[in-house]
């Protein structure tokens, strides 16, 4: 299967100052790469360099024509104080470079509606995304990210400040829209249980031990590194 | 004085009216992004900064004996001030708000002493900062109506790029909208007409037109496009209708548009406070 994204001896990091060693990665459509490791780990720059929003220190990022990315980032990033409403989100998740002059809108409705009704959010298409909760805020998301018909889907954390039932159902609906859409997903988690379960393969890092692993769950959970970091693997 | 003499002295305070209603009504649309953008004090700065150019149009008038274009001297000081804004607050290890208010204070310090140095003009400095004038030249009105039409036509056509880039920049440049053109048109449109407009009506009613319509139009609704048509018509409302309140009740005019502009402000964080309660 052809890679939508694929790295070499990637470097990445600030000023010069690699964070981690070098990462050659491979994403394949309709797999899910799960990204653990500790808060500060370089995780979130990692996203960043692979969407090409941080310049890589070294290496190389080839990304192939069918590549288009979506970005689900972490809650905080989103501005509360814009108030917009479920369908303005997914509607401006439909643009594409330039293409955000009037009249696009329109034509992007019945995809943006589709999209909305795919996650089961149509009740609440008027409603103010600010007032949802955590659980319905990353379904209108993801509907963001299909709207834009992406390929590769780049999730930063999208269960943080979830209860267990919203967690469980938002994981759910990751795994089955990967495999309906052949979304290649790049999911930088906490929750190693549920990586355990859904992640095809798994990339830890950890800035501290220098170290980026890139092998099955089961081959990082039972690494050196892994198990100095967190003591036993996942689900134990 | 009675509504019959207003009538047949329209034709007099036509041009204000006029550009109250087109000041208020453009800035107060692009005021959403700027109260958006949590920077309500970039128009403080800039409008100060317009008003110091004029100041120092009308000084180098009496020191080369020639005549210029005060708007001129308007964008000019403006744009330096814009630049100075564009420079990284990090980098000087301070905050943006700083920055901010170095410009505003260094401007209007600076705009006293040059008018100090200028008796003459003293009148048309003071309608200049605090937006007493009544009479609007032609030629402002001529350039203040360019400059409105060429920042609606900018937020008409970039609007949904503009929320994308305000809602999640790093989002939208992963979509490929250009969050920095985007960003620095908006900013350059708004410096345009913010020195075209403190120009022809002052400073005080220029700054409430930038900030206050969409305070009050954010406070009112959940709806980003209705909130969009409310500020603009609460910018049109105050400019045009501010007008003709302190021509019937002989107040300054600058004055009585921002106080209408406040009163509506104040009226709606009222009714959001008791609809909370």
């Amino acid at each position: 299967m052809s890679a939508l994204l694929e790295t070499q001896a990637l470097v990445f990091g600030y000023e010069g100052a690699p964070l981690l060693p070098p990462i050659s990665l491979r994403l394949s459509p309709g797999t899910i790469t799960a990204v653990v490791g500790r808060n500060g780990s370089g995780k979130t720059t990692l996203l960043r360099t692979l969407l090409g929003l941080h310049s890589p220190l070294g290496g190389a990022v080839r990304r192939s024509e069918a590549f288009v990315p979506g970005y689900v980032p972490q809650r905080t990033a989103l501005d509360p104080l814009v108030p917009l409403r479920v369908i303005d989100v997914v509607s401006l998740g439909a643009d594409r470079g330039w293409d955000f002059f009037p009249g696009a809108g329109r034509r992007k409705r019945d995809r943006v509606l589709a999209c909305l009704e795919r996650v089961g959010m149509t009740a609440h298409l008027h409603q103010r995304f600010q007032s949802l909760s955590e659980g319905q805020k990353q379904r209108v998301l993801l509907a963001r990210l299909l709207a834009g018909q992406a390929s590769v889907a780049f999730l930063d954390e999208p269960t943080a400040a979830m209860d267990a039932v919203a967690e469980a159902e938002t994981m759910r609906l990751i795994d089955e829209l990967r495999r309906e859409h052949s979304l290649a997903v790049v999911l930088v988690s906490h929750d190693l249980p549920i990586v355990r379960t859904l992640a095809d393969d798994v990339l830890f890092v950890d800035r501290d031990l220098h170290v980026a692993l890139h092998g099955t769950p089961k081959a990082i959970f039972h690494s050196a590194p892994f198990l100095a970091r967190y003591g036993t693997e996942p689900g134990r | 004085m009675t509504p019959t003499e207003f009538l047949e002295a329209l034709p007099l305070f036509r041009d204000p009216i006029l550009a109250g209603g087109i000041a208020g009504l453009c800035l107060g649309l692009l005021g959403i992004f700027i109260v958006l953008r949590r920077m309500i004090f970039l128009s403080a700065a800039l409008a100060q900064s317009a008003a110091l150019g004029v100041a120092l149009t009308f000084y180098a008038e009496i020191l080369l004996d020639a005549h210029f274009n005060t708007a001129v001297g308007a964008v000019a000081c403006a744009l330096l001030a814009g630049g100075i804004l564009l420079v990284s607050p990090e980098r000087l290890r301070t905050t943006r708000e700083a920055l901010l208010g170095l410009v505003f204070v260094g401007a209007g310090a600076l705009s006293v002493l040059v008018g100090s140095r200028i008796a003459q003009e003293a009148h048309d400095i003071h309608a200049i900062l605090f937006g007493s004038a009544v009479l609007v030249r032609a030629e402002d009105l001529g350039l203040l109506a360019l400059g409105g039409t060429v920042s609606l036509l900018f937020c008409v056509l970039a609007w949904r790029g503009l929320l994308a880039a305000n809602f999640d920049p790093e989002g939208a440049r992963v979509q490929g909208i250009p969050v920095g053109a985007l960003t620095t048109t908006l900013f350059l449109v708004f410096i345009l007409l913010h020195a075209l407009a403190t120009r022809a009506l002052g400073m005080l009613p220029v700054f409430a037109f930038s900030t206050l319509p969409a305070m009050t139009a954010l406070a009112l609704t959940s709806n980003l496009y209705v909130a969009a048509v409310l500020a603009a018509s609460f910018g049109l409302l105050a400019g045009s209708g501010g007008y003709v309140a302190a021509f019937f009740g002989d107040y300054p005019v600058g004055a009585t548009q921002t106080l209408t502009l406040a009163g509506l402000a104040a009226a709606a964080y009222i009714y959001r406070l008791a609809r909370r309660g």
